[in-house]
């Protein structure tokens, strides 16, 4: 049974062109140019995975993601986006999308991204890999919760070397660890980053009006 | 009355009222207006059907009341005022009154109404009232000095609340015109700076592109536009004057984009300030760079910066061929030579991690403060 994906993004020609791409691995079962429709859509038709632009009218890729949620908390969002903005990212990430990849992602890479987002796992491109060692650099806040507040030297290793631009295979390697653990080390900042009061974390998801 | 006031009106160019208002004034002077007008009565009897018409002309109009006011000043200082309260009196009254009933433009009372009404009509509703309120306060400071304070003050308030009523939305349309013109001045300033800003890049680019069959320069061009027109969206311009290393490795990674039809992906953790080592150290990422798009054969390269309190340590990774360290060619040894060079000069370390087929990955690292 192969992965269905349904697709969200107000640039046509973008559009058409991913569809075209991903038609070879994935059963394409709809797209939506906005918010409205994709939300209606999205939670008749139950997709794996939502690829869904971060830059919209009407409230962009986390409206969809906030009007999906509950309906269908099984949907997968993976967010796509042109911008490499800290807030954008942080904000999609922390609105319940799996992952975050930019526009200009090859072909292959995005493929195996989705397939990945459908298998329940997380997807860090190289830059939000930085943003999330940015964001949790430093001391740790005193309060809170010091669990969710920090990142594991190991998951720091994992990170470091995803910004280095190499793939979960590359870094397990590396590590010599199995691409199992890889990924659930990145799952497991994946939900800290979605968790976590880090200051930095509120101030970048505050600018895009996140709490 | 005989048509003389409107006669002389229209071929001066004046509104009736005023000529009235004049001759009004002038019979307070030995009964001049009296002689004056049946003067003109006699000499204007005849062609009183055919009078030529002058449209209403303000500028000549402002020219006949101060010749007016010159006659009348004329006539004051050869001492044939009879009784200067009488014509400043009858004078102001007239004037003031023709000032607020005169027809030909619309009413002062319309004005009072209807903000928008044209202004020149509130200028004279303004000067009608304080003509009135001059003319009678003269008058009864003329008949008995008993309330002269009282009268004066109650003409200056009165004249004060005509100002107020008749220029005060006047004033503040004005100064909401001129912000508004302003801030359009200030956003088509802003507007001209961005299509001349996109002229230059985005336009140029695009045409380049249509001109380009090669699927990998247009490639490279699209690239380029994309990260510079981000750059200016999203100005990543360097703050308060410091130039920051991050900057400076994005512009040396996107020079190498251009020069070397490579992709490469820049991420940073963390900053610091461009000082002499860390300069060296943008050099030497910089040739690293150059190196791998030109020898390795991948298309596309990692820069990762990492600034933490101890050091500065930039990873310049490709996905290409590799090479086995122990046998590089002469040419590339000089490459890794000079980086290495660059780098311990300044005080830094260089480590290379190559196998062949397995790409390479040079590690530049340089301690953050010096000892």
């Amino acid at each position: 049974m192969s992965i269905t994906v349904y697709l969200v993004d107000d640039h046509r020609l973008f559009l058409s062109g991913v569809k075209a791409e991903l038609a070879e691995d994935f059963r394409i079962v709809g797209s939506a140019f906005d918010v409205d429709t994709a939300i209606v859509e999205i939670r008749g038709l139950n997709p794996d995975v939502v690829l869904v632009d971060v830059h919209m009218p009407d409230g962009g890729g986390i409206a969809v993601i906030e009007g999906v949620n509950e309906s269908n908390p099984d949907v997968k969002f993976l967010a796509l986006s042109v911008s490499d903005q800290a807030e954008d990212v942080i904000a999609m990430i922390r609105a319940g999308a799996r992952g975050y990849v930019t526009k200009t992602i090859e072909p292959p890479d995005l493929a195996e991204a989705v397939r990945r987002i459908s298998s329940g796992d997380a997807v860090f491109s190289p830059r939000l890999a930085g943003f999330v060692l940015d964001a949790f650099a430093g001391a740790i806040p005193s309060e809170e919760d010091p669990e969710l507040d920090q990142l594991t030297p190991r998951e720091k290793d994992v990170l470091r070397l995803i910004a280095r631009g190499f793939a979960y295979k590359q870094v397990a390697r590396k590590l010599e660890i199995s691409i199992k653990t890889v990924e659930t080390h990145v799952s497991s900042v994946l939900r800290k980053l979605q968790l976590s009061n880090r200051h930095e974390l509120a101030r970048w998801a505050s600018k895009r009006h996140i709490v | 009355m005989g048509g003389i006031a409107g006669g002389l009106a229209d071929t001066l160019g004046v509104p009736d009222a005023y000529v009235r208002a004049a001759f009004l004034t002038l019979l307070t002077v030995w009964g001049l207006g009296a002689v004056l007008y049946l003067g003109f009565w006699l000499m204007a009897y005849d062609n009183v059907e055919d009078r030529e018409v002058v449209a209403v002309d303000t500028g000549r109009g402002l020219g006949l009341g101060l010749a007016f006011l010159g006659l009348m000043l004329l006539l004051e200082t050869i001492g044939w005022w009879p009784n200067p309260a009488l014509v400043l009196t009858a004078g102001a009254l007239a004037f003031g009154t023709a000032a607020l009933t005169d027809s030909s433009k619309p009413g002062p009372l319309a004005a009072l109404m209807d903000p928008n009404v044209d202004r020149p009509s509130r200028t004279r509703l303004v000067l009608g009232v304080a003509l009135v309120i001059g003319g009678l306060s003269i008058f009864f400071t003329s008949i008995g000095a008993v309330f002269e304070l009282g009268v004066i003050l109650l003409a200056i308030v009165l004249t004060g609340l005509g100002i107020v009523v008749a220029f005060g939305p006047w004033v503040r349309r004005l100064a909401a015109d001129l912000a508004t013109e302003r801030n359009e001045r200030i956003r088509q300033e802003e507007r001209a700076e961005m299509a001349a800003h996109l002229h230059d890049s985005v336009l140029q680019t695009l045409a380049l592109i249509q001109r380009t069959d090669d699927p990998a320069q247009m490639m490279i061009l699209a690239r380029h536009q994309e990260s510079e027109l981000r750059d200016w969206l999203f100005g990543s311009a360097p703050l308060d004057g410091v130039d920051l290393v991050s900057t400076a490795l994005k512009n040396a990674a996107a020079k190498v984009e251009k020069d070397h039809h490579v992709r490469v992906d820049v991420v940073t953790v963390g900053d610091h300030a461009i000082d002499k080592r860390a300069a060296s150290l943008v050099g030497a990422a910089s040739e690293a760079m150059v190196n791998a798009a030109k020898h390795s054969g991948a298309d596309r390269l990692s820069l990762y910066l990492e600034v933490d309190e101890d050091a500065l340590t930039i990873y310049v990774t490709d996905h290409g061929e590799g090479f086995d360290l122990d046998a590089v060619a002469p040419d590339r040894k000089g490459i890794v030579k000079s980086i290495r060079s660059r780098m311990e000069k300044a005080g830094g370390a260089v480590v290379i991690n190559s196998e062949p087929g397995e790409g390479t990955e040079v590690v530049l690292s340089m301690p953050a403060e010096s000892e």
